[in-house]
């Protein structure tokens, strides 16, 4: 079908460019080798730039595989990095395909993290497993309420889900300082942070390897989510959606309905993905520890083509450059900000490739 | 009372220019969620120009061509290879940031930033209309690049709304294929608007590196092409109506600012998510009525 010509003689279109958004955001066959290439051609273009700026590219992949996986405790701060993109972009994949672009990762994993400690620093218990559970109950909560409030604007008021995501992010970030600025921070620490949690709500680490339990929730919650979206009726009723408005208009699925559960969903898991961090990494919430985050779960999102399964090695890709950049700034003195550059540039080349041609 | 509307305009400077670029985007169907990049880019090339040949003027130049090829690639991407608007834009500005960021560094030939230190802009008074009372400092003794978006409003309101060039732009944006029947290129129509739009938005980021403060620093944009966005579809894709939107978040963010030097007993982070709240009540106000150009967002089929 001609996708374009479609969407253009479309006379009274439910929401604009919403009917073929998802076939548009890359689902379709064959979209590995694509991906695959995308990921080639945005490292040769990083490859150009590090030339550019007077370095060896090669010196500097190595330099970044050195870092990421030169030992085991890098592998561990890679895994680490990943978890929540992971758990984050999981969920973004699920709205994106029903056809509903969040972009408020960040406002929900910044309020997340913020939940978590909230839970931990207030009620402070020492059944260890107990506290780590109420903990992450609270994150995925508060998660999922700020992505209900986006949705009511968004579906009550018809604003474009992009734009109350995106500009309720920017209040999220300044709850989350305004709770370190009073209730939830550390009296004279010369910077915006709350004390340290009681280590029984600290998420178990692997001896030897640091990589905290949280990577291993997020694996189970990524095969849940596939499980969700091919094998139940819901997930059939929301790719419809995603797909065509109209059909699934047609066949009696509420597209309303749809939005609610796979923002709330994506909220809580983006929540979630705020309180490992919190928990597994820093140990205490602190200004700013979600910042990009939101970004780059639609970046795994979209590089995992929209399939939770497939969003496991993207998060880690993602997660190992980030590992791998530190040392390499340190070691070679190319910017770490490279690895912000391919990202961007993989997701173009993604967009680029695995968008459909009429 | 001057002070505060003096530092409206000011705030709403850099606002403006991005509001106008993306009202020729949005006009043409493209939806300009890469504002925010391309002002950043703008504001860097601005001034990383302006400190390696000491010349303004060049400064200006490169905002407009970092800004224009922000654009370019947003509009490869979303208008040539047909991605969803809405995705491309926001990565546009993931890879703005990681640009500007490395290239910050990169120039240095160390991990550090370079440190970029610029005289900014003064005020370029009008002779005579200067000196009338109360108007004159506030509206004729104004930064060059403020008077520049004035003009541009009103130019820019010209080109849409008086010229075949401005119909056919407004006619992509609505009915790309009575433009095709017509014989003009629709795609061609919207790149053209994106580049230029991207251009404009550059200029926004000039007047945050170049007129008021001097530098760049990571990300100094800040969510400013958001806002931006907002204002234009608060305006509903007007030129002159968009500024004037932008305006009023700048008076907003002037009073903010007010509030906290009078030392009233309101939290800063309470009082700085004024202009987002503001931005989504008027959003949510608008609510249905607000009429999106009826093709924006869609692809244009392949060959066109």
């Amino acid at each position: 079908m001609d996708v374009g010509a479609r969407g253009l003689s479309d006379a009274a279109p439910v929401s604009p460019g919403l009917a073929h958004r998802a076939l548009r955001l890359g689902i379709g066959y064959g979209v590995l080798p694509r991906v695959l290439a995308a990921i080639a051609l945005s490292m040769a273009s990083a490859a150009a730039l590090v030339a550019l700026s007077g370095h060896d590219p090669l010196e500097a992949f190595a330099a970044i595989a050195e870092g990421a996986a030169g030992s085991p405790h890098q592998i561990g701060v890679a895994l680490n990095r990943a978890t929540p993109y992971l758990l984050a972009g999981s969920g973004v994949a699920l709205c994106f395909r029903a056809g509903v672009i969040n972009i408020g990762a960040e406002g929900q994993i910044a309020l997340g993290g913020a939940g978590a400690a909230a839970v931990a620093l207030l009620w402070p218990s020492s059944a260890a497993p107990l506290t780590t559970a109420a903990a992450l109950i609270g994150a995925s909560l508060c998660g999922a309420a700020w992505a209900g409030v986006a949705t009511a604007i968004h579906l009550g008021r018809r604003v474009h889900e992009v734009l109350a995501t995106l500009l309720l992010n920017f209040v999220a970030v300044l709850i989350v300082q305004q709770a370190l600025a009073g209730p939830l921070g550390q009296k004279g620490a010369g910077f915006l942070q709350s004390p340290e949690m009681p280590p029984a709500a600290w998420l178990w680490k692997v001896p030897g390897l640091g990589a905290h339990s949280g990577f291993a929730l997020a694996l189970v919650v990524s095969a849940a989510l596939s499980l969700l979206m091919w094998r139940t009726p819901f997930g059939f009723a929301l790719r419809v959606a995603g797909a065509s408005r109209r059909a699934a208009a047609y066949a009696g699925f509420s597209i309303n309905a749809i939005t609610w559960c796979v923002m709330a969903l994506a909220g809580a898991l983006a929540g979630l993905a705020g309180g490992v961090e919190v928990l597994g990494v820093h140990h205490r919430l602190i200004e700013g520890f979600s910042l990009g985050f939101g970004f780059k779960a639609v970046t795994v999102a979209l590089l995992g083509a929209l399939e939770p399964l497939a969003v496991v090695p993207a998060a880690l890709f993602v997660g190992l450059l980030e590992a791998g950049a530190q040392s390499m700034q340190r070691q070679i003195g190319v910017p770490s900000a490279l690895v912000v550059v391919i990202e961007g540039l993989t997701m173009l080349f993604v967009l680029a490739a695995t968008a459909r041609r009429g | 009372m001057i002070d505060f509307l003096a530092a409206a305009i000011r705030i709403a400077t850099p606002l403006a220019f991005a509001a106008l670029g993306g009202v020729l985007s949005e006009r043409a169907g493209v939806f300009a969620v890469g504002l925010e990049g391309m002002m950043l880019m703008g504001a860097f090339a601005a001034a990383a120009g302006a400190w390696a040949t000491a010349s303004t003027l060049a400064g200006v130049a490169l905002a407009l061509a970092g800004g224009a090829a922000m654009g370019l690639i947003v509009a490869i991407i979303a208008v040539r290879y047909r991605a969803d608007h809405m995705v491309t834009g926001l990565t546009a500005n993931i890879l703005a940031g990681g640009l500007t960021s490395y290239f910050l560094r990169a120039l240095s030939g160390g991990g550090r930033p370079i440190a970029i230190h610029l005289t900014p802009l003064g005020a370029w008074p009008i002779p005579g209309l200067a000196d009338i009372p109360w108007l004159g400092p506030l509206l004729f003794s104004l930064p060059p690049l403020t008077y520049l978006a004035i003009a541009l409003s009103v130019g820019l309101w010209w080109l849409l709304f008086r010229t075949q060039w401005g119909l056919a732009l407004r006619a992509t944006g609505e009915n790309p294929e009575a433009v095709f029947a017509a014989g003009l290129h629709p795609m061609r129509v919207r790149m053209l608007a994106v580049v230029a739009g991207g251009a404009i938005a550059g200029l926004g980021g000039a007047v945050l590196s170049l007129q008021q403060v001097g530098t760049f620093t990571d990300n100094m944009t800040g969510g400013r092409g958001y806002l931006a966005l907002a204002s234009l579809i608060v305006a509903r894709w007007s030129p002159v109506g968009s500024v004037a939107a932008c305006l009023i978040f700048g008076a907003a963010e002037a009073f903010e600012l007010r509030l906290q030097t009078f030392g009233v007993p309101v939290s800063s982070y309470v009082i700085q998510m004024a202009p987002y709240l503001i931005a989504l009540a008027v959003l949510a106000g608008l609510g249905r009525s607000s009429r999106l150009p009826a093709a924006i967002g869609h692809a244009l089929p392949w060959e066109r």
